[in-house]
């Protein structure tokens, strides 16, 4: 084909919808065919073309210039599409589409799929379920449980979060096994940051950041309140276009967008309390057992204190937490601009007395068609949050509040006398009450995130539609964390600890990606087949740069850490630089037969080899029998079955290919320490391969529908610091051997069960299941991420579990549990009552996985168990001397099932009648909502602590569900009250 | 057609992207922006680098010393160490009920991964000043006479704790690690280390090219470092019964019986960038973390009458006792007044003892002069002369009970209660404890 002619055919594509006859204008109303009720905001397109409009408040809408033979295409979230041919008058009743077939799922970097179509499980959670029971903590709070396939683990009960996502089993053993967050195509960043604690809790020995602070992982600045929905890719068979950032999943985060029509304002108010969940009690003394306990000392103190009993637990957790967040959101727009507006505060305050969190912030999306050729969209989040955690976790200094109440008896006195001075704690290193009232622990972020989508269509016709996305994102933050422990704490004060210690952190990370796609969509044999083509080009830019000063020997009561004999600075830089290609081909057959085939070629700056490119390839098939020509079963809507197979990578951590000097002074001079990690010139990425298969059926128009899957992924060339013999010099290297296979099932069940006018109940239960295993280790067996085989810990070895749990039993080294549940199960329940009145629930289900439970031991040993004195098993040694008696002998008492079923979110709701607001507000207010809603309401569960959620080595690794002293859980209860103008 | 003219628009796209990603799109290999790499520092290493391996290996002596004393001190059962957060301390170590040390816990591991690097950087240092011109030949022999000294002592320190489960001394290539060796074999591997260095250090001028802490004050030369040297070939002689040989190395050493007992090298430590504090010092009266003395140093000072002893000044009565898990202390460990204090590596007290053991240990004809340094000791400390029969079994006693009282929690205790074969005479304060021989080898060194 000559290129001139090419150009030709190119105008005519272009000119193609203009040259059209016989134009007629289609109106009508549009309803729900359930309720009868209209539908505002319902998308009408004119099939095959970019043009058409929406349906006004009314559910009424109107659409001129309408070729007479057009087919018109209605569209709206949550409902089945509806296609109808063009006539002057078309009222359309849409059906809700409760088994989501309609939902649209985005599959690439540039492209989407009905989910009837697709061949992955993907898990896609809507502001309803994410927001509509109660208010969440955080983003990733309010997913726990809503995720099939899923392991969502709060790491304490701080104000501001901290969670750990596992998609899909353990990934990757020191690789990142976190998935990667995009929001509206940014990539943003979600690292915990250490505030430095180490330098007085010595919880990780030396001064360097631990990760035993319980940080934040930044995923916390977002607001819940802004998601449209979240589509969760579990594993590479669904996210290899993703390429190496993508081997733990991805999670889509998409905001809300404007909808052109009437200006919608939503203003929503809660107001809340956090009280602590569980209470574990106190143990009660008696002279005997305090002198037992503390020796002739602690008989002294026993008796002085004259029968007063000072419950430590509730007044370290029993603060009542006030909780208030308010959120405004506008949105609307015409035909060519479309806004939503959003403002969010919030303010939480902590079980803790002096913990809390406050958010702000403020959104604008903007969309905007600037001809029929380009249209643009624009993102902007700005967020500021203030967080304060106390002092918890595990120290080696006694300083963290439940390591000093572990050793603290009821019977001592810890407050303040009259003229406001702290007295000494005598069991322990430091006073807590003392520590919370005058220490501080902050964190302070401003964050903007930004990102911008510019879509040219390059060519369009009835045929054919080619377009052109240029997409760029940045999220830019600075992280100032402050951490001051005055002189005249006990455990800075009269020789003890630093003398003050003021340790102040600033971390600014800036994460760029662009990315330019080429996305063609063309409609072939008659429209029996589509093919949707997408190429392009991504690059990522990710610079996280971190200072923390550490001032020690404080001048008088100064907290600028110049205003110090001694300082140390640590800097941290990491930068890293990804580069990526793919290409993807999807084929539709007339819904019958969607093939897909893709890859993905990645480059980055932390492979040994900068410039080796990487290649994940992907495919996948789904069958919809139903759609097939011999399907005549009416009751069975859909039987679909799909297949998939991906590839995706893990970058090596940061600096694993350099063998390092460190800086180790003594004397005023400088030297050079080798650092204990050796450099692994080899080191490659980690490559997950995973085949996923599963079974999707829906019945009756529906209203049961049904998932199954079954998936299998592998790590090979297993990233891990793999442990050197230390009399080399070096303790670790970072090495690529081995591989971790999870199998998993994840079925999921939808029921509509009643549908009433006056009655509602649908029904969601889903139930899954992992199990990881070591396939191959090329190294022998070796520990992570506990405090060694007398206290448990996890053992990565070959042919086993890879997360089990090992210790010291009797003598022999052996497996004591596994930290992964047998299986979850969530159930999910919705009721709408009279219309007005609305009830959900949430029960999840994670049974039988352990915890390595260290905060029993230290109260044992402290004296202080509520147990301490009892006789469970009867055999005349108290539960305390009968646990400590097993340390050093058996870690077993360590290892507890944290098994839990837990009644994580309800609430009721009641929308005032709409009648009755019309009248009583002239039609200004068009929604009113009030209702209660709880969260963390009650949990069933053996385990001997606060709570089975915990990490004290934060969410990274393998290492969750270590427990010391931790911040305990709460439960929250809030009022709401929504008003839409 | 349409189908074609899609491709060719499609393939133009992915061109483009081609193009850009091979031109502009570049990844620069980035040098580490946070450290020094070590391979700049094995090639062509100018003076100041070198200096900087010496200081950080000075420096890095210190690293995982705390744990090293407490195990010491601990399991030679002149303290007790209690903790709010480790129980270890008291269930491990002192093995309570049917504990054992276990291969993979903190004591095992952090004292011997610590001194390995200390070695490690030392043979980084050996190799550095193989592979560069810049210094002279005598500078050279100076930093070699400092890495393998240093080498020899912290290997001494780690055959101390590990004793019969062995350790390695052939540790420089990381891909071929030497055989883990017996405590026999190790100390006659750590004499020769001390023999390498001394033969270097005296071809080494009058001056060390770099410049060590205030801990070596007077012995920071190749003179002055070479009496440190044979200081620690003295405690290895002896440590290996080689009586005679020891009295040579004495000698050469910075032995003084009339001069200052604490003349000597040691750690200091300071609160600078970079810098350490003393790991050992708690402030009197601790709550928590306490290291309180073992009952018997004080009640059998008194009992054998030495309650004027200035050395019981080491522990200060505590205003309360403190208690946990069955054990009790009246009186806190007080050696160090700050957490600015120095540790010492060797000091004169010490080779007054060895000279006298030594001088046992030949014969009665050196019984006079044992008894000679044993009162400089005793009479240094505010006791009367030695009056205790003058035979060796005695005298032995003697010399151990001034060892153990001169240099109470500075690491020799329980070594020196071993090789005279009487652990068992350690005081065991609960039913069921054990006294250890050996910690066992670290499990990472069993990783291949």
């Amino acid at each position: 084909m000559q290129k001139k002619n090419y150009y030709k055919l190119l105008m005519v594509f272009l000119f193609m919808p203009f040259a059209a006859s016989a134009q007629i204008t289609v109106t009508g109303t549009i309803t729900d065919a359930a309720t009868r009720t209209t539908l505002p905001g319902v998308s009408v397109m004119i099939k095959g073309s970019q043009s058409g409009s929406t349906s006004d408040e009314n559910g009424k809408y109107s659409l001129a210039n309408v070729n007479s033979n057009a087919t018109l295409v209605f569209s709206y979230l949550g409902y089945v599409t509806f296609e109808a041919p063009a006539t002057a008058n078309l009222n359309v009743a849409l059906r809700e589409d409760r088994a989501r077939l309609d939902e649209v799922i985005i599959t690439g970097l540039a492209t989407s799929l009905k989910r009837s179509n697709l061949a992955n499980a993907v898990s896609t959670v809507s502001a309803q379920e994410l927001v509509g029971t109660t208010n969440p903590q955080t983003v990733d709070a309010a997913l726990s449980g809503k995720v099939p396939g899923a392991n969502i683990t709060s790491n304490s009960g701080a104000p501001g979060g901290g969670f750990s996502v596992r998609l899909r089993g353990v990934t990757s053993v020191n690789g990142n096994t976190q998935p990667l967050y995009v929001v509206d195509g940014v990539f943003i960043d979600n690292s915990d940051i250490s505030p430095g604690l180490n330098a007085v809790t010595a919880a990780a020995g030396g001064g360097n950041p631990s990760n035993q602070d319980n940080a934040t992982n930044r995923i916390a600045d977002l607001n819940p309140d802004d998601i449209e929905n979240i589509e969760i890719l579990k594993g590479a068979s669904a996210a290899a276009i993703y390429g190496a950032l993508a081997s733990s999943g991805v999670v889509i985060i998409t905001t809300k967008k404007g909808v052109s029509g009437k200006t919608k304002v939503s203003f929503r108010q809660d107001f809340g309390q956090a009280t602590l969940s569980k209470k574990l009690g106190i143990r009660s003394f008696t002279a005997a057992t305090a002198a037992a306990s503390y020796g002739p000392t602690g008989l002294a103190l026993f008796n002085q204190a004259g029968g007063n009993v000072y419950n430590y637990e509730n007044e370290m957790y029993g603060n009542k937490g006030f909780l208030t967040t308010s959120n405004i959101s506008l949105s609307g727009g015409d035909d060519k601009t479309k806004f939503f507006v959003s403002g969010l505060y919030s303010d939480e305050e902590g079980i803790i007395r002096s913990t809390g969190y406050q958010k702000s912030s403020v959104r604008a999306n903007i969309d905007h068609r600037i001809s029929d050729r380009f249209n643009i969209s624009i993102t902007t989040n700005y967020i500021n949050s203030a967080t304060d955690r106390g002092l918890t976790n595990n120290d080696n200094a006694g300083v963290t509040f439940g390591v000093a109440l572990s050793s603290t008896p009821s019977f001592i006195n810890l407050y303040p006398n009259a003229s406001g001075l702290y007295p000494n704690n005598p069991f322990a290193a430091s006073n807590p009450l003392q520590t919370r009232d005058l220490s501080t622990n902050n964190e302070k972020v401003n964050r903007f995130i930004g990102g911008l989508t510019l879509n040219s269509f390059l060519q369009q016709n009835s045929k054919s539609v080619t377009k052109l996305v240029f997409r760029g994102g940045a999220d830019y933050y600075n992280l100032k964390s402050t951490a001051l422990f005055p002189r005249l704490l006990q455990f800075q004060s009269g020789g003890n600890g630093t003398d003050g210690a003021s340790i102040q952190g600033n971390t600014n990370n800036l994460n760029l990606n662009v990315s330019a796609f080429v996305v063609n969509t063309l409609n072939a044999f008659n429209n029996k087949a589509t093919f949707n083509t997408s190429a392009g080009t991504t690059l990522e830019n990710f610079n996280q740069e971190s200072i923390l000063n550490i001032a020690t020997i404080l001048t008088g009561s100064q907290t600028n850490v110049s205003q110090a004999a001694a300082l140390k600075a640590i800097q941290t830089q990491i930068p890293r630089k990804n580069r990526g290609l793919f290409f993807q081909e999807e084929i539709n057959f007339d819904d019958k037969l969607i093939l897909t085939g893709g890859l993905r070629l990645d480059k980055s700056s932390d492979n040994a080899n900068v410039s080796e490119y990487q290649l994940f390839p992907k495919a996948s098939a789904a069958l919809n029998i139903t759609n097939l020509g011999f399907w005549n079963f009416e009751s069975i809507s859909q039987l679909k079955l799909r297949a998939a197979y991906g590839e995706s990578g893990n970058f090596p951590p940061f600096g694993s290919k350099f063998t390092e000097l460190v800086q180790s002074n003594i004397g005023g001079s400088g030297g050079v320490l080798i650092s204990t990690q050796q450099g692994n010139d080899n080191i490659r990425q980690e490559r997950q391969k995973e085949f996923e298969t599963g079974l999707d059926l829906a019945f009756l128009q529906g209203r049961v529908s049904f998932e199954g899957s079954y998936y299998q992924k592998s790590a090979s060339n297993l990233i891990f610091a793999n442990n050197v013999p230390t009399s080399s010099g070096f303790s670790t290297q970072i090495i690529n051997g081995g591989t971790l296979r999870n199998r998993g099932l994840e079925f999921g069940l939808n029921i509509r069960a009643v549908e009433t006018p006056n009655f509602r109940w649908s029904s969601n239960t889903t139930f899954w299941t992992n199990k990881s295993v070591v396939t191959r280790l090329d190294v022998p067996a070796f520990n992570l991420g506990g405090f060694g085989n007398t206290l448990g810990t996890f053992r990565i070895e070959q042919g086993k579990i890879a997360t089990q749990i090992y210790g010291i039993d009797n003598g022999k080294v052996v497996a004591l549990g596994n930290a992964e549940p047998k299986f979850q199960m969530n159930f999910n329940n919705d009721f709408t009552i009279y219309k007005n009145f609305t009830f959900a629930f949430q029960l999840h289900w994670k049974h039988k996985f352990d915890n390595i439970n260290l905060t029993e031991l230290l109260t044992d040993l402290g004296g202080t168990s509520p147990d301490f004195d009892g006789d469970d098993n009867g055999d005349g040694v108290s539960n305390a001397a009968e646990r400590v008696g097993q340390l050093g002998v058996s870690a077993r008492p360590f290892v507890q099932d944290a098994g839990y079923l837990r009644i994580r979110e309800a609430g009721l709701y009641y929308n005032l009648p709409v009648n009755l607001l019309r009248s009583a507000f002239n039609n200004a207010v068009s929604g009113v909502k009030v209702g209660f809603s709880g969260n963390n309401l009650y949990t069933f569960t053996k385990y001997k602590s606060y709570d089975p959620e915990v990490s004290n080595f934060g969410g990274t690794g393998f290492s969750t569900g270590v427990e010391v002293t931790p911040f305990p859980q709460s439960r929250r209860l809030f009022f709401h009250l929504t008003v839409e103008l | 057609m349409k189908l074609r003219a899609n491709i060719k628009i499609v393939a133009v796209a992915i061109c483009t992207g081609l193009v850009l990603q091979f031109s502009s799109c570049k990844i620069e290999d980035t040098i580490n922006p946070n450290n020094p790499s070590l391979e700049g520092a094995l090639s062509n290493a100018t003076v100041d680098d070198l200096n900087n391996l010496v200081v950080g290996t000075e420096s890095s002596m210190r690293n995982g010393l705390g744990t090293y004393l407490d195990d010491v001190g601990v399991v030679g059962r002149e303290i007790i160490r209690f903790s709010g957060s480790e129980p270890r301390f008291t269930s491990d170590l002192l093995g309570a009920g049917s504990a054992v040390l276990d291969n993979n816990s903190f004591y095992t591991t952090i004292p011997w991964a610590a001194r390995y690097r200390s070695v490690k950087n030392a043979n980084i240092l050996l190799s550095s000043v193989e592979n560069t011109s810049l210094p002279t030949e005598v500078q050279k022999q100076a930093y070699r006479g400092f890495a393998n000294t240093i080498k020899a002592y912290q290997l001494l320190l780690t055959a101390n704790l590990y004793n019969e489960s062995g350790i390695r001394v052939e540790v420089a290539d990381p891909a071929n690690l030497g055989p883990v060796i017996k405590r026999v074999e190790a100390l006659a591997s750590i004499a020769a280390l001390l023999q390498t260095g001394f033969t270097q250090l005296n071809a080494a001028g009058a001056t060390f090219p770099f410049q060590l802490s205030s801990g070596f004050t007077g012995f920071n030369n190749p003179d002055g470092f070479k009496k440190v040297n044979r200081a620690l070939a003295a405690r290895v002689a002896v440590y290996r019964g080689q009586y005679a040989e020891a009295l040579i190395f004495l000698n050469e050493s910075f032995l003084s019986l009339p001069g200052d007992f604490n003349t000597g090298v040691y750690h200091v430590f300071s609160g600078a960038t970079g810098d350490q504090l003393n790991p050992i010092f708690l402030p009197l009266n601790a709550t928590g973390e306490v290291r309180v003395a073992q009952s018997s140093f004080l009640a059998d000072a008194l009992a054998a009458g030495s309650a004027n002893d200035d050395r019981l000044a080491k522990i200060a009565r505590r205003s309360s006792p403190a208690s946990q898990s069955g054990l009790s202390g009246t009186h806190d460990l007080a050696i160090f007044k700050s957490n600015a204090d120095p540790v010492s590596i060797i000091r004169n007290e010490e080779l007054i003892l060895i000279y006298a053991e030594a001088k046992i240990q030949t014969g009665p004809a050196g019984f006079s002069d044992a008894v000679t340094a044993i009162n400089r000791i005793r009479q240094g400390h505010k006791l009367g002369a030695y009056s205790g029969p003058l035979t060796q079994v005695a005298l032995i006693n003697e010399m151990l009970t001034q060892r153990r009282n001169s240099l109470f929690m500075e690491g020799h205790r329980w070594i020196d209660m071993r090789r005279y074969n009487r652990l068992n005479q350690l005081p065991v304060d609960r039913a069921g404890d054990d006294v250890w021989v050996s910690f066992p080898l670290p499990f990472s060194e069993n990783a291949g």
